[in-house]
């Protein structure tokens, strides 16, 4: 009887104890969850790196606005494509994050590239740190004035370009098979380093690239841009019409337009921040919010200018549909991106 | 500014109070991350980009290039007591500091190198501030024709690297060449010979490499003989001896300046050309070395002259490397990619407006070189002592130490758990290489310039047509190599009737 009445009593207590744990765990939100806690933030290239760089400079507000401790873990490998993936299947209880190149994994999981362990559309993005505005570049000693001058050139335009499916190659082949121009690309530089130096050289006439790697050359009167990206205008290049502008005065606006506007989504999903699919809801709303206070913060924003590092931030819900339109393509534009991918164009 | 402002601006600036503490910081962290096997320049200035935030721009440069220059001295160090590179740049050092070690002569060995290594960085930075005023038309001089034909020039100093066996070190160098083309091939983006390994996509990384063929291999060449590295010394050398051979050492290396001139100048023309890294500079420099020695059968068995040209070439590098960072903001090395990105966080942007407004800034730079390496060289000098002590601690206590810090440093750069596989494997493979007497340098050079020469080949192809090498500058080069390589398989020939008559 006494021994039934004490574990009666043992049997009570246990239940009370997980009820009160249970309620604490219920109780605990997100703030709390993340206090003292160590974030993990995944950086997908090795240090020294502009991904690197921006992971580094971020850590510390997100720190300020979290109350985690975040360590960045550089984890390079297969262009990106391994960190991407560690933050993909990671445990999803929110302290693994890191930063992705957003268009490069949107290309290779569109070409089905073997080692692509992720869909860009289910990772849970906090925010966007930067998308590269992608312009064209050409030698001011080519004699090339404007783009039109490169869509009536009689001989080859040579424009130069990194690997296979990389986003300087990418960008090339499809806007020209888009405007229909004259051109040669040449591929199989080692780094957008080594294609800037053949355009200094005049190997090549012009390349395709991000705004931020041509600033320099452009300020330097070496490289002029004719034309780029931005469907809006970009501030960086006001004068200078956008490649939807010519495209407008093709035979068939409306197909061109269709297949610039899914390059340029690609171009849009440009460095973001991501958790792993499956986070609680309510810890991506506390990381998104934190993100946005520290890409927000004034003295971020100091630091990122004084570096000369763009910051183009986008909230997490506009990434999510960024990155939906990135990858859900219709069957022909699909088609059209895989073989320029696959360099079949 | 002109050249003498910016020049007098510039070493007031890098000798300042403001500044120096922070190049000595610099400077011996970079020594110590030298010395440790696997850790490079790269690593050195990785580390050290984290911490300009908060400084002002000529003391940043200071602690990150300080940091940089020091690494090859350190790295050199390593490679004459240890037999293992400290960087991958020492590789060429393995081949004449170690049996120097075993001679008798580290502290010569080590005196030389750090002297050879002071002077080279000079003349490479002496040559940068010389080349001002035609900077951006010398880096442009090399476009992918002219880098297939230097690269492939290069490639033919396997030939005379070897010792003696010229059919085996072909065979190492081809099998080198077969190693490089391991991965994805981005001109045709196929995989080739990755085996459907995603880690093998990437290539295999040089540091690991490295660190396998030569350190891993010792290692294991040590254990099976037992002993202590330092093999047919019986008694470490008192330190007084060892003090009086490094001053010996030095003076051999400022006696020998002609050596250090020609060397340092192959290192820094090779610096200049993006894309091939240091590693193959030495080696080159100790080809050219063995080539132009009176006696060149010593070459392997312990020669000064080895020591020389390979640390001098080493650290003359970093000049030509900077040229091309400077002159237009592009980066012709992982190295340089960090110093760039280091630049922009110290608000500094290097290309055209650098040369005309910020010359100061460009001689802060020339001037840490110098006296970074100075100061490695002077501290280098009291790191000999210790560490010379180590290399006659026995086989059983001394190969597990440093086992693990070879395979901490391989596993250091990438985080990779697979590069350890990677320096294990390659370990295994020097090891036979040695005992069947293989060249392992010849093997490592095709490792490192097979990428260059068969992208800039291709690349050249493309812009210039099947004829490229018929432009002016590329025919030049091109007669180059055929001279080299027709002088060399002739005394090839000489050597070996004389041999047999």
């Amino acid at each position: 009887m006494r021994r039934k009445f004490l574990k009666g009593c043992a049997a009570t207590l246990a239940v009370a104890a997980a009820i009160s744990s249970a309620s604490v765990a219920l109780a605990q939100t997100a703030a709390e969850f993340y206090d003292g806690k160590n974030i993990k933030f995944i950086v997908p290239y090795k240090p020294g790196g502009g991904y690197d760089e921006y992971g580094r400079m971020l850590a510390p507000y997100l720190e300020k606005h979290t109350g985690a401790r975040v360590d960045i873990v550089n984890m390079p490998g297969a262009g990106g494509m391994k960190g991407a993936n560690e933050i993909f299947n990671s445990p999803s209880d929110g302290l693994t994050i890191g930063i992705i190149n957003g268009s490069a994994m949107v290309t290779n999981e569109i070409a089905g590239i073997e080692g692509a362990n992720y869909k860009v559309a289910d990772y849970n993005f906090l925010g966007r740190v930067v998308a590269d505005q992608r312009v064209l570049a050409v030698s001011t000693k080519t004699g090339l004035e404007t783009y039109e001058d490169v869509l009536k050139s009689e001989s080859p335009v040579l424009l130069g370009a990194t690997g296979l499916g990389g986003s300087t190659y990418v960008d090339a082949v499809i806007v020209g098979t888009v405007m229909g121009n004259n051109q040669k690309v040449i591929h199989g530089f080692n780094s957008s380093s080594d294609v800037r130096q053949a355009l200094l050289r005049g190997d090549i006439q012009g390349m395709w690239g991000s705004w931020g790697s041509a600033r320099k050359g452009v300020a330097a009167g070496d490289f002029r841009i004719v034309t780029h990206s931005a469907r809006d205008g970009d501030p960086n290049t006001p004068d200078i019409p956008s490649v939807f502008d010519y495209a407008a005065k093709l035979d068939d606006p409306a197909n061109a337009d269709e297949i610039l506007i899914a390059w340029d989504a690609l171009s849009a999903v440009g460095r973001p921040v991501a958790a792993p699919p499956g986070v609680p809801e309510d810890r991506v709303v506390f990381l998104q919010e934190a993100f946005a206070k520290a890409m927000t913060d004034p003295e971020f924003v100091d630091k990122a200018k004084q570096s000369k590092r763009d910051l183009n931030y986008s909230d997490g819900a506009t990434m999510a549909r960024l990155a939906k339109s990135a990858t859900d393509l219709t069957p022909e534009i699909r088609k059209l991106f895989v073989a320029a991918i696959n360099g079949e164009l | 500014m002109t050249i003498i402002e910016g020049m007098t601006s510039g070493f007031l600036q890098a000798i300042s109070l403001g500044v120096l503490p922070f190049l000595v910081t610099g400077a011996i962290f970079g020594l110590i991350i030298g010395v440790i096997p696997g850790l490079s320049g790269h690593f050195a200035m990785a580390m050290a980009v984290t911490f300009l935030y908060s400084m002002e721009p000529a003391a940043g440069i200071a602690f990150l290039l300080g940091a940089h220059s020091t690494v090859a001295q350190g790295g050199g160090l390593t490679a004459i007591l240890f037999s293992t590179p400290g960087t991958g740049q020492n590789a060429a050092t393995l081949l004449d500091g170690p049996p120097m070690r075993d001679k008798g002569q580290a502290g010569l060995a080590v005196g030389a190198a750090m002297a050879s290594c002071f002077l080279g960085a000079t003349f490479g930075a002496i040559a940068l501030a010389l080349l001002i005023p035609v900077l951006r038309d010398v880096v442009l001089f090399f476009g992918p024709p002219e880098i297939f034909v230097l690269a492939f020039l290069a490639l033919t100093f396997v030939s005379i690297l070897g010792k003696e066996d010229m059919t085996r070190s072909m065979i190492a160098a081809l099998m080198g060449l077969m190693l490089a083309m391991i991965g994805v091939d981005n001109v045709t983006n196929t995989e080739r010979f990755t085996m459907g390994s995603s880690d093998l996509a990437d290539g295999l990384s040089l540091v690991p490499a490295i660190l396998g063929l030569f350190a891993v291999a010792e290692m294991i060449e040590l254990w099976v003989r037992g002993g202590s590295l330092a093999k047919d010394v019986p008694n470490p050398l008192s330190g007084r001896e060892t003090q009086k051979q490094i001053f010996a050492g030095i003076g051999i290396a400022f006696s020998k300046w002609w050596l250090v001139l020609r060397c340092s100048a192959i290192g820094t023309i090779m610096g200049l050309i993006p894309g091939l890294g240091s590693a193959p500079a030495a080696f080159v420099a100790y080809g050219h070395a063995k080539q132009t020695s009176k006696d060149k059968a010593s070459f392997g068995k312990g020669n000064i002259e080895g020591v020389i040209g390979a640390e001098s070439a080493n650290d003359a590098v970093e000049g030509g490397a900077l040229a091309s960072t400077l002159a237009f903001g592009i980066p012709g090395s992982s190295s340089m990619a960090i110093l760039l990105s280091g630049l922009f966080i110290l608000g500094l942007e290097t290309g055209p407006q650098m040369l005309n407004d910020n010359l100061d800034i460009v001689f802060v730079m020339i001037f840490t070189i110098i006296i970074g390496n100075l100061i490695g060289t002077v501290i280098g000098m009291f790191l000999v002592n210790p560490l010379s002590r180590a290399t006659s601690i026995r086989a059983s206590y001394m190969v597990p130490v440093l086992l693990a810090i070879i395979v901490t440093g391989a596993y250091a750069a990438d985080r990779s758990l697979f590069d350890i596989g990677i320096a294990l494997v390659f370990g295994v493979l020097g090891y036979l290489m040695k005992v069947l007497n293989y060249s392992r340098a010849a093997l490592l050079i095709g490792f490192v310039l097979g990428f260059a020469v068969e992208k800039n080949l291709y690349l050249a192809l493309l812009i210039d047509g099947p004829f490229f090498f018929m432009e002016p500058i590329p025919l030049t080069l091109t007669l180059i190599t055929i001279t080299f390589l027709g002088v060399n398989i002739f005394g090839f020939f000489r050597d070996r009737r004389k041999e047999q008559s």
